[in-house]
């Protein structure tokens, strides 16, 4: 059975541009779900078979870090591993995400080769 | 090495690893901006111990072959995908900088991107900032980014 990400990213034109990246890398999923901010990304975790989650961390409505707060009450979901792929690569930025359960990060911008080396390793 | 070499090398790194264009420096580094025509400017606020604004400047045919090539797909006409890319550009830059005044990413706080466009308009600080207008040209044509700190 494949493996199924969902991608969270306020800009869809990122949202696309991931999928392509992924594709470039050679990794291949069989679904790849999206979500415009935390809490789409909550309903659709809900809803869909996730394996993996990459997310954005500065969005509206719910942004990486709170969607990674509230992703952890969630018993059914909270194992879900997540990786950031976001513009804030600061130290406490990614530390609390980090401490909230994220796996790394990847920072914007970025090649289907960085895709590569950080995400292929967890898949 | 200052902020506008920085500003400089994080636009080539979008343009390169991303939009998969080349960029070079189209002239020298500006204090002032004339007013815009035919153009769409991608914008993030930076709030904190740094205070200002991040922008990019596209006149509308530079912006289309950028969206064009960025998401890999023919884009003739202004629309969402114009706007969400340039400001997503934007976002990234505005990243850049964040990264370059605050290492730890804490003290600083982004906006969310704001896009505006138009046939005529005038981007202009309301107060007293040092402003860095940067000229890059592309095979697409000409355009510029800018960053203004509150003094």
């Amino acid at each position: 059975m494949g493996k199924n990400v969902l991608l969270v990213d306020d800009s869809s034109t990122m949202r696309k541009i991931i999928g392509r990246s992924l594709r470039q890398a050679g990794i291949e999923f069989d679904n790849i779900f999206e979500a415009a901010d935390g809490l789409e990304a909550l309903e659709i975790l809900d809803k869909e078979k996730v394996d993996i989650v990459l997310s954005d961390i500065n969005m509206p409505n719910m942004d990486g870090i709170s969607f990674l707060k509230e992703k952890a009450t969630r018993e059914s979901v909270k194992n879900i591993p997540v990786l950031m792929i976001s513009t804030e690569t600061g130290d406490d930025i990614i530390g609390e995400a980090k401490a909230l359960g994220a796996l790394g990060a990847i920072k914007k911008p970025f090649t289907p080769d960085k895709v590569n080396e950080v995400l292929g390793p967890l898949l | 090495m200052d902020i506008s070499e920085k500003i400089i090398e994080s636009t080539n790194e979008i343009f390169s690893s991303m939009v998969m264009m080349e960029l070079a420096v189209n002239g020298e580094i500006r204090d002032c901006m004339e007013p815009l025509t035919n153009s769409i400017t991608g914008v993030i606020g930076l709030a904190g111990t740094h205070k200002g604004v991040l922008a990019i400047h596209f006149p509308i045919t530079v912006a289309l072959a950028i969206t064009s090539s960025f998401l890999g797909m023919d884009v003739d006409e202004m629309n969402e995908d114009v706007e969400d890319a340039v400001g997503e550009l934007a976002n990234m830059l505005g990243g850049s900088v964040k990264s370059i005044l605050s290492a730890k990413g804490r003290d600083i706080e982004l906006s969310l991107p704001s896009v505006i466009s138009g046939e005529n308009y005038d981007f202009q600080p309301t107060r007293e900032v040092d402003r860095v207008v940067i000229p890059f040209k592309c095979d697409a044509g000409e355009f510029s980014v800018e960053l203004e700190l509150e003094k």
